[in-house]
């Protein structure tokens, strides 16, 4: 169950640029999470919702983007989108999509990044 | 008066674990200790194996156990007279390089040349998440079945050494273990496969000597 560390560490991050911005409250926090990672962001959305509890982000709109595959081909030097069948988040075959090789560089998909912040600060910190 | 405002923060927490797994990598370099982040499924017998190379070898070994809970494996390995640290991963599914730093403190790094680290029973989670070791080695079995490759692609993508365990059972269990020689090939052409059995001693020799090559590259 990985996703409550990351959902920990999120956490940890939000409040960490929340403070150092003066916020008074966060209302909104925008999270990247590859198609590759072992996490399911809707595990990820839920311990979120959890763990905020009596933080400045407890009514924070949490909003996980997904972040497609991209690939380099060892194979034909294909730089692009994977081949991913869209079904299933924990996909993780990844094949070239022009030459079917399965021994392609991983460019994006594998990250779980803390983008964006909204927050609400007083006006003397505005 | 309140006023909203959007903050950019761009923190990825993989990048974050990456570049603490960097630094247990320096921290191993400063003692000059080679270490093998040892992955792969319950059961495929990794303990074993790393207890046979314990004795087997004639250089400093250590050992990092991971667990989710109890002292199982430690306990197993402390009986090989090595320094073992056990780390308890509690609810989480991985080990990942913060703990691993921890467990660095309580290791005598000075007195061993090679580090095990064991990691939990897993094929999935432990993908996310380096330790900065430097070479990691997978362990699956015939008797998980000769579709696991297939089933869980990524570990194998990264792996440095793919060991493949308890082949003398493969006819028993109706596995095909050259499907899954070939099925790592394909994901990972690079990478190093050897089929062994602990029972017969079949391939042992070559995983000792597949890790020296490591060592000596390094």
């Amino acid at each position: 169950m990985h996703e409550l560390s990351m959902a920990q560490a999120i956490v940890d991050t939000v409040l960490d640029a929340a403070e150092k911005n003066n916020a008074t409250e966060v209302v909104e926090v925008t999270i990247e999470v590859g198609m590759l990672t072992m996490l399911n962001p809707e595990q990820l959305k839920f311990l979120l919702d959890v763990i905020v509890e009596d933080t400045l982000l407890e009514n924070a709109e949490i909003i996980i983007e997904d972040v497609s595959v991209e690939i380099k081909c060892h194979g034909c030097e294909f730089t692009g989108l994977a081949n991913t069948d869209g079904s299933d988040h924990y996909l993780t075959i990844v094949l070239c999509p022009e030459c079917g090789e399965r021994n392609v560089e991983i460019l994006t998909g594998k990250e779980c990044n803390v983008k964006t912040i909204k927050i609400e600060k007083s006006d003397e910190d505005a | 008066m309140h006023k909203v405002a959007e903050v950019e923060v761009q923190h990825d927490i993989m990048v974050a674990n990456r570049k603490l797994a960097r630094k247990n990598q320096r921290i191993l370099d400063k003692d000059r200790v080679f270490s093998v982040d040892v992955v792969g499924a319950i059961g495929s017998g990794k303990t074993s194996l790393i207890e046979a190379i314990i004795d087997a070898v004639d250089y400093k070994i250590g050992v990092i156990a991971g667990d989710v809970i109890s002292k199982y494996d430690a306990g197993r390995f402390e009986k090989h007279d090595v320094p073992v640290v056990g780390l308890n991963t509690g609810k989480e599914c991985h080990l990942d390089a913060h703990l691993v730093e921890h467990a660095l403190h309580d290791m005598p790094l000075k007195d061993i040349d090679v580090l095990f680290i064991e990691n939990v029973g897993n094929l999935i989670c432990p993908v996310d998440f380096d330790l900065g070791s430097h070479m990691r080695m997978v362990v699956i079995s015939v008797t998980e079945g000769d579709d696991t490759v297939e089933k869980h692609p990524l570990i194998f993508q990264d792996a440095d050494l793919v060991v493949i365990n308890k082949v003398d059972l493969a006819e028993a269990v109706g596995a095909d273990d050259d499907k899954m020689v070939s099925d790592v090939n394909q994901l990972n052409p690079e990478v190093q496969v050897i089929k062994t059995s602990l029972k017969t001693g079949t391939g042992f020799e070559d995983v000792i000597g597949a890790i020296n090559a490591f060592i000596n590259d390094n």
